[in-house]
């Protein structure tokens, strides 16, 4: 095994709050990994930590070195992070958008931009653009990052069901390029597709890892997202109630 | 193209100053001394002066844009202009006759108030962003305090100098115009890392820009270089503000252009404002900073307007 990723007692903490303590995990490559739990747990502050962009405790180590004694430079190329969508006001076009992630001329925009039905909107600037291609626009640009370690919030907010099943095929792709993903998703069909190990952090400072098989079942659903789940056929649903169609 | 066109702009304009004035003289056929004298003796050298002054305050405009996230950021947004005019005052209070204590006053209270910002550059851009606003109205009380001390006589000096001034400046053409070029090579050493900062702290930090030490030298960088083009000319509003975003709308968002553009964009304005200051009310003289604004405001508006469209 490959080993990327090796989390050891680690804590976050944000402006004062603790929110998840004590996570132990290893993450090799070709490993997808999805953190779920509800609003406010703590699923961005983790990735955010794993990009090193926030402090932690405990400790985390990066292909046998601690996080901590990489440079910014050098920490750039090892993880990708995508996170929340950029500000438009300084009117980047989708193509800056797509250079600066390349950090080159990067002979890839274009068939990327292709790939993520983008490449008529290279010429736009990001603020012309509705939230789903700016999504898609931001899929494109952690596509670009040729780094071992992709760590992804919430990658198919916005998007439209076509974009979403293309995104979790992109996440699927993955694991054969050897590439470890660490994603957080709030769908949980979505997570049951891709997953190959979860990390649920309950909100309270509890975080769990392990595989679906040991941690996904209806009753532990319904506990972290404090809703019911229930099971039909093989997988896991939210409890929307009666249906009406 | 629009580089050619921004060149062929900048000697244009640089002739037109040349010639207009009190007195209309033709830059290449000069009749006697006394033209040669008032041409390459008191307005080309004012000309480098206002092209230097005006393209040092849009490089600053555009990087505090950038340090600070929000495009409505200028080289006053700080508080600096504001600690420099209190400094130009005191001076002009304790040494009425000297010709260089406006300057020498200005450039101290410039870096009195940069000092002051930079103790809150560890807050992050939006806290800096208030803190500099509230300095900025703490400077502001400072000054009016000054001038309400301050005898009669002095007035019109201080009020033409805080209009901006480009008559008299103290400082020597050679040392701003070579502050003008190194400043400019700063900004494009630094140009991808402020492309990057365009994304958003998180982002640049996750492409690999140590953001904590980009903001402290932006910030002393642009800082630096608006205590210069203070003391040099007074405060000059509306360069800072607009000749940046004037510049991305012709030449795009990459620094590598918009930088350079700025700093050729801004001495271009500055030029043409001063030689409409020098003329208008000839031989009387209007405050350059009226005629930036009189100028930029509707050539700004008409290609936004037109970018929009």
């Amino acid at each position: 095994m490959n080993i990327l990723i090796q989390l050891s007692n680690l804590s976050v903490e944000r402006g004062g709050n603790t929110l998840l303590t004590e996570l132990n995990c290893t993450i090799n490559a070709g490993e997808v990994v999805v953190v779920l739990g509800p609003n406010g747990a703590g699923k961005s502050s983790l990735l955010l930590a794993l990009a090193g962009l926030i402090p932690a405790s405990g400790s985390i180590d990066l292909l046998g070195k601690p996080l901590a004694s990489y440079s910014r430079n050098a920490l750039s190329r090892k993880i990708a992070w995508q996170g929340a969508l950029p500000p438009t006001e300084f009117g980047l076009t989708v193509r800056q958008r797509l250079e600066l992630a390349a950090d080159e001329e990067s002979n890839k925009i274009t068939s990327i931009a292709d790939a993520m039905d983008i490449a008529p909107l290279l010429m736009r600037p990001l603020g012309e653009l509705s939230s789903g291609e700016r999504q898609r626009t931001e899929l494109a640009a952690l596509m670009l990052r040729d780094t071992p370690i992709w760590l992804l919030d919430e990658p198919t907010a916005h998007l439209d069901l076509k974009h979403q099943i293309q995104c979790m095929q992109i996440l699927k792709e993955q694991r054969n390029s050897g590439r470890a993903v660490i994603t957080v998703l709030h769908d949980i069909q979505q997570a049951m597709a891709v997953a190959d190990f979860l990390i649920l952090i309950d909100g309270k400072g509890g975080a769990e890892y392990g595989t679906a098989k040991q941690l996904f079942s209806n009753h532990t659903l319904s506990q972290l997202f404090d809703a019911p789940v229930v099971r039909e056929g093989s997988v896991l649903v939210p409890d929307y109630g009666e249906r009406i169609l | 193209m629009r580089w050619f066109i921004l060149f062929i702009a900048v000697i244009s304009c640089l002739l037109l100053g040349l010639a207009v004035g009190e007195q209309w003289i033709n830059p290449f056929a000069a009749s006697d001394a006394l033209e040669e004298t008032i041409l390459w003796e008191l307005r080309f050298p004012r000309l480098l002066t206002a092209f230097a002054v005006g393209g040092l305050l849009a490089l600053a405009g555009a990087w505090f844009q950038v340090l600070l996230g929000n495009p409505l950021a200028e080289p006053y947004v700080l508080g600096v202009a504001g600690s420099a005019s209190a400094g130009a005052v005191t001076g002009l209070m304790f040494m009425p006759e000297s010709a260089w204590a406006m300057s020498a006053g200005a450039f101290a209270g410039a870096w009195i108030g940069i000092v002051t910002v930079m103790l809150f550059s560890r807050l992050g851009p939006n806290r800096m962003l208030l803190a500099g606003v509230v300095l900025a109205a703490f400077w502001s009380a400072v000054l009016a305090l000054l001038l309400a001390l301050l005898p009669e006589q002095g007035l019109f000096r201080a009020f033409a100098w805080m209009m901006g001034d480009l008559s008299h400046s103290d400082i020597p053409v050679p040392v701003l115009l070579l502050a003008w070029g190194i400043s400019l090579i700063c900004g494009l050493i630094l140009s991808r890392s402020l492309d990057k900062l365009l994304l958003g702290e998180r982002h640049a930090e996750a492409l690999g820009v140590d953001v904590k030490r980009l903001r402290q030298r932006l910030l002393l960088l642009a800082s630096a270089v608006t205590a210069l083009a203070v003391t040099a000319a007074g405060t000059i509003g509306f360069v800072g503000l607009v000749i940046p975003h004037l510049m991305r709308l012709l030449f795009g968002s990459l620094h590598r252009a918009v930088l350079p553009a700025s700093a050729i964009g801004g001495g271009l304005l500055l030029v043409l404002a001063d030689s409409a200051a020098r003329t208008a009310i000839a031989p009387a003289e209007l405050p350059v900073g009226i005629l930036t604004a009189i100028i930029g405001v509707p050539v700004f508006l008409f290609l936004l307007m037109k970018r929009s469209g």
